[in-house]
């Protein structure tokens, strides 16, 4: 009997083990402190836990106040040699810029190999494109859904949009029902990732290692077909064009001049947050909307993040075990879902029972939806072999301006994405890449 | 001897900060200018020296001319329409009686100035945005302030309601050290109104409208904040002001080098312009 129980308990012991957090490397035996650069709401609180499962690693958070602020710190530290955190929170798109830098560590060194079989597969492949070198681990994801007004939907008797044909067809059926005072859709002029998402899911690939250097086709057929589908609703006015974030949109959003949106699983937590009372509840998620109809959803990313370990950093191994305990640690991921609503790249977090809460935001927000379980199988949907390109950033901002000249009438689509591609293509020319 | 070793050993604490602070940080950057980037393949980029090349890159490059035009452009309108106004309510400042709604509108007028950049730009970009902005509400229009075609103009009226308070307040104080027996004289004399403002006021005025114009050049040519504010809420070409260009070649694209060849390269036009300016204001009253 005693040994029953005693096996019995060792079987729950190794159960619970196994359910929740993987075995982490050990802590290092001497006090060291570890500084962070991340953006993520309520990180403060949540490595209390992790100090007190490491009693000899203090961390020092530093918030610097969102991305493009934390870049050109980490920008100028790595290139001045000095004064760069151990770790810090970088955006996929943005991780090829900074490896290039070599201001990077490569994480394989200190066993990151190890863990790759406890993320998301296609995070995986976006710290560790060439499958041997790994220069961060996946934080949180941004697949992609449909988000949109179910009192609108029920007000013009239409289903939410399955395909993008039928997506087309309830936006002409809104602007005619509501004499254009509602659009159905919002395109976000001035966000290249959000448009390359769309294409994501359709395949569309922007970059790609080849040999010795890089591909780049911004003008990929997927691209183009996304394009062309959203700049007839614009033109046609069923979809509006309001900046992503701004009070513009917001509003819109809230007063219910807007009835759908693709977002992506950090969104809803911001719709949530930014909205608060005005339209609560009425909102809900569908899956993407695909070209063809039946078969299995398929998704794209928009944004995420991953830590990175610089260089500079003395203690690599402990700021490796570090960045590996905030993304695959049960009380890290739930602490973090439900501060910021960072939506998980570990695998095993997105069957997280936090996750699935719906007596908070972003779910109650969404009328008591389990949003989380539609963004999984979203998350599950991604094409794994997406790749950014070290020249990204420039990339980033061309699109708005190409799209700009778009929106004015000046170019075509195609012509749009001909000329992102050539520009961006002379670009990385001029700064010594080796592209075709 | 030791009258020659005094004033340098005064001077110490001077030199030593203006070469810590001013000398070395340039002759930091023109040696950052003098390196390219080079890569093999897909390690990361090597700085090596490639002589003159990022200057010769400058000045063929489109993208950064356009941003000179653009900065001219703004130059020649904006520059002149806010000293304009900024001296007439100068002159309207000093001629009313001194009282309370004197002091009111001396302050009013330079509030603005008091606003920090960033904050103006986050402000106006409210103003600004399509559907929500009172001065469309007001007109009944349907204006994009913040469309890329008048977005240059959008930023100089941001920049001319900082900046007329500030260059309103040195010019007033210039009327003000105007002494009285001047007045007094051309009255006498029987010199109306508009010929004390003519021909007392505005030329002892000229001095102070140099420094002023100075400020307003070397000012424009610094022009970053407001553009880059309001860059979230749409469209702003990478290219709108030389130091946006600037600032994203280093803090975007890294490129430390070409980074800081385009700042020299400001730095020069900054002071040949104002020396220009200088010139020939100087020359007019020679």
């Amino acid at each position: 009997m005693k040994k029953l129980v005693l096996s019995l308990s060792a079987l729950l012991l190794a159960g619970s083990a196994l359910a929740a957090d993987p075995v982490f490397p050990k802590g290092p035996s001497n006090k060291i402190t570890l500084e962070v650069w991340s953006w993520v709401p309520g990180l403060d609180k949540t490595v209390t836990a992790f100090e007190k499962a490491y009693p000899n690693i203090k961390i020092k958070i530093l918030n610097l106040g969102g991305g493009p602020a934390t870049y050109t710190k980490l920008q100028t530290a790595i290139k001045a040699g000095a004064g760069a955190p151990d770790v810090a929170q970088v955006e996929y798109g943005f991780l090829p810029a900074f490896a290039d830098t070599g201001g990077l560590a490569d994480l394989s060194k200190y066993g990151a190999n190890d863990y790759k079989k406890y993320f998301v597969p296609w995070t995986w492949g976006q710290v560790s494109p060439d499958g041997k070198a790994v220069y961060a681990i996946p934080q949180d994801t941004g697949p992609f859904a449909m988000v949109y007004r179910d009192d609108l939907l029920k007000k013009y008797s239409i289903a939410a949009p399955k395909t993008w044909a039928d997506y087309a067809k309830a936006a002409a059926t809104v602007k005619a029902k509501s004499n254009g005072a509602v659009k159905f859709g919002n395109f976000y002029a001035t966000f290249a990732p959000w448009f390359m998402a769309l294409a994501w899911a359709d395949g569309g690939q922007f970059f790609k290692r080849d040999g010795d250097g890089w591909v780049q086709t911004l003008n990929n057929p997927a691209a183009k077909k996304s394009l062309n589908y959203w700049n007839t609703m614009i033109k046609k006015g069923e979809v509006g064009t309001l900046a992503g974030f701004s009070a513009d949109y917001w509003n819109a959003a809230g007063a219910g001049k807007l009835a759908t949106n693709m977002e992506a699983a950090w969104g809803p937590g911001g719709y949530a947050g930014s909205l608060g009372t005005k339209s609560a509840g009425m909102w809900r998620v569908a899956p993407l909307p695909q070209w063809t109809a039946g078969g299995t959803i398929k998704s794209g990313n928009w944004g995420g993040s991953s830590n990175v370990v610089t260089t500079q950093s003395k203690n690599p191994q402990a700021a490796t075990l570090f960045a590996l305990w905030l993304n695959l640690s049960t009380t890290a991921i739930t602490a973090d879902w439900n501060n910021g609503g960072l939506f998980p790249a570990s695998d095993a977090g997105l069957s997280l029972p936090a996750l699935a809460v719906t007596s908070k935001n972003p779910s109650k927000f969404f009328g008591g939806q389990n949003i989380s379980a539609v963004y999984a199988q979203a998350s599950r949907g991604v094409n794994v072999n997406f790749e950014w390109a070290p020249w990204f950033p420039f990339v980033n901002d061309n699109y708005t301006k190409q799209i700009d000249r778009m929106l004015k009438g000046q170019l075509t689509p195609d012509q749009a994405l001909d000329a992102w591609q050539a520009e961006s293509l002379a670009y990385a020319k001029q700064n010594g890449f080796t592209v075709k | 001897m030791r009258y020659r070793t005094t004033p340098w050993f005064f001077l110490t604490p001077f030199l030593l900060a203006f070469t810590a602070f001013f000398i070395a940080p340039v002759g930091y950057a023109i040696y950052l200018s003098l390196f390219i980037k080079k890569r093999v393949g897909f390690g990361p980029a090597q700085n090596v020296f490639g002589g003159l090349e990022n200057y010769v890159r400058a000045f063929q490059d489109t993208a950064f001319l356009q941003s000179l035009g653009n900065i001219l452009l703004f130059l020649a309108i904006q520059v002149p329409l806010m000293i304009l106004v900024a001296t007439a309510m100068a002159l309207i400042l000093d001629s009313v009686k001194k009282g309370f709604a004197q002091k009111f509108f001396r302050t009013a007028f330079y509030l603005p100035y008091t606003v920090p950049g960033v904050i103006a730009g986050l402000l106006w970009g409210y103003l600004y945005s399509k559907n929500l902005s009172p001065l469309n509400q007001i007109t009944g229009l349907n204006t994009d302030f913040l469309s890329s075609s008048i977005l240059l103009f959008s930023i100089g009226n941001i920049v001319t309601w900082t900046w007329t308070g500030y260059n309103m307040i040195t010019l007033y104080a210039a009327l003000q050290n105007i002494p009285g027996d001047i007045y007094e004289a051309a009255r006498i004399d029987g010199a109306s109104n508009w010929n004390v403002t003519r021909y007392v006021k505005l030329p002892l005025l000229r001095p102070a409208l140099t420094l002023t114009g100075i400020f307003s050049v070397i000012g424009t040519m610094q022009i970053f904040s407001e553009p880059f504010v309001l860059r979230p809420l749409g469209y702003v070409p990478d290219n709108i002001t030389p130091n946006t260009y600037l600032y994203l070649a280093v803090a975007r694209d890294g490129n430390f080098g070409y980074g800081a060849a385009l700042a020299i390269i400001m730095a020069v036009l900054t002071l040949i312009l104002s020396s220009f300016f200088l010139r020939n204001v100087r020359g007019e009253t020679a």
